[in-house]
């Protein structure tokens, strides 16, 4: 049974969802989704792997073709995918271009992940309740993010979201 | 009348036809240059896109739902959500944000029933 969390910046989405892949049991996978881009990024790398340090994660590097990762793991085992965020914009402002259609693949992707590997949580971010007027890339991909994030609230058997550290439930069962 | 709200872009529209029984024909989506709401119409979409025209035309969109509050009896209301950002540095959008704000607040007093719609699925906050 497949989770999903999502809820705004720092309202502990990622500490949530290492305590569900801990529940679900091991053998437990971390899929790690950012590609670094600067020291920011290297300097949030240490910290996300600092906090899962001790939780007996494996880790999986997988920015992009998040289906990939399954053929070195155990399906059975338990995922943390964190996060849809990250793999939506890998695809979608990849080194070659643009791509319109990364919402529609992340997500079938990301679909079919939950499918196969059912003990499996997804991290989302909810960008979408500001007063901005952004440019037609943006729009594109937040509109391509609340897409997957439908998709994938869709397919989880749980729905979530946090806000403060607290954990609203939107359907089903916490795990 | 029913109000939605919910961030942009998550399914409220599709879950007003999904729960609430409304027709694609129902819809009336509002623009930024929307002057007047065809109120012949059951759901009145993107009601903030209203809200940022009255702005820019110097209007109150609270006033503007005030003034015709009998004729959303049997409505069904859908806003994007546009409050939780940091403070937008452009005065317009600032203006925007708040009146929004104050609109939303006067349309579900009104309302029978408050919806908020996270990832297409509903939950009712009032």
């Amino acid at each position: 049974m497949a989770t999903f969390i999502s809820g705004g910046c720092k309202n502990g989405k990622s500490y949530f969802a290492q305590r569900v892949a801990k529940a679900y049991g091991a053998p437990l996978y971390y899929v790690a989704t950012m590609i670094p881009h600067d020291d920011e990024d290297d300097a949030r790398i240490l910290r996300h792997r600092a906090d899962r340090a001790g939780w007996g994660f494996e880790t999986l590097e997988c920015g992009r073709d998040v289906l990939a990762c399954l053929e070195r793991a155990d399906a059975r085992g338990s995922f943390l995918i964190d996060s849809a965020t990250a793999l939506l914009s890998n695809e979608m402002f990849a080194p070659d271009g643009f791509h319109a259609g990364a919402p529609d693949k992340v997500a079938a992707a990301l679909v079919e992940f939950v499918r196969r590997a059912p003990n499996t949580v997804v991290v989302s971010d909810y960008i979408y309740s500001d007063a901005a007027v952004y440019d037609e890339w943006t729009l594109a991909y937040r509109r391509g993010l609340a897409r997957v994030d439908r998709a994938l609230a869709q397919a989880c058997d749980c729905v979530c979201e946090a806000v403060a550290g607290q954990i609203i439930v939107y359907k089903g069962a916490l795990p | 009348m029913i109000f939605i709200i919910g961030g942009s872009d998550q399914g409220k529209c599709a879950f007003a036809r999904e729960t609430l029984g409304a027709a694609e024909d129902d819809f009336f989506i509002c623009g930024e240059e929307t002057r007047e709401i065809d109120f012949s119409r059951r759901c009145i979409a993107h009601i903030e896109r209203f809200a940022l025209g009255c702005v820019r035309r110097g209007e109150s969109v609270e006033d503007y739902w005030r003034a015709n509050a009998a004729r959303l009896d049997g409505k069904v209301l859908i806003a994007d959500d546009i409050s939780c950002g940091i403070v937008p540095v452009d005065a317009t959008l600032r203006a925007w944000r708040e009146a929004n704000g104050r609109a939303n607040a006067f349309l579900a007093g009104r309302a029978e029933r408050v919806w908020r719609v996270f990832c297409g699925l509903g939950q009712v906050i009032k």
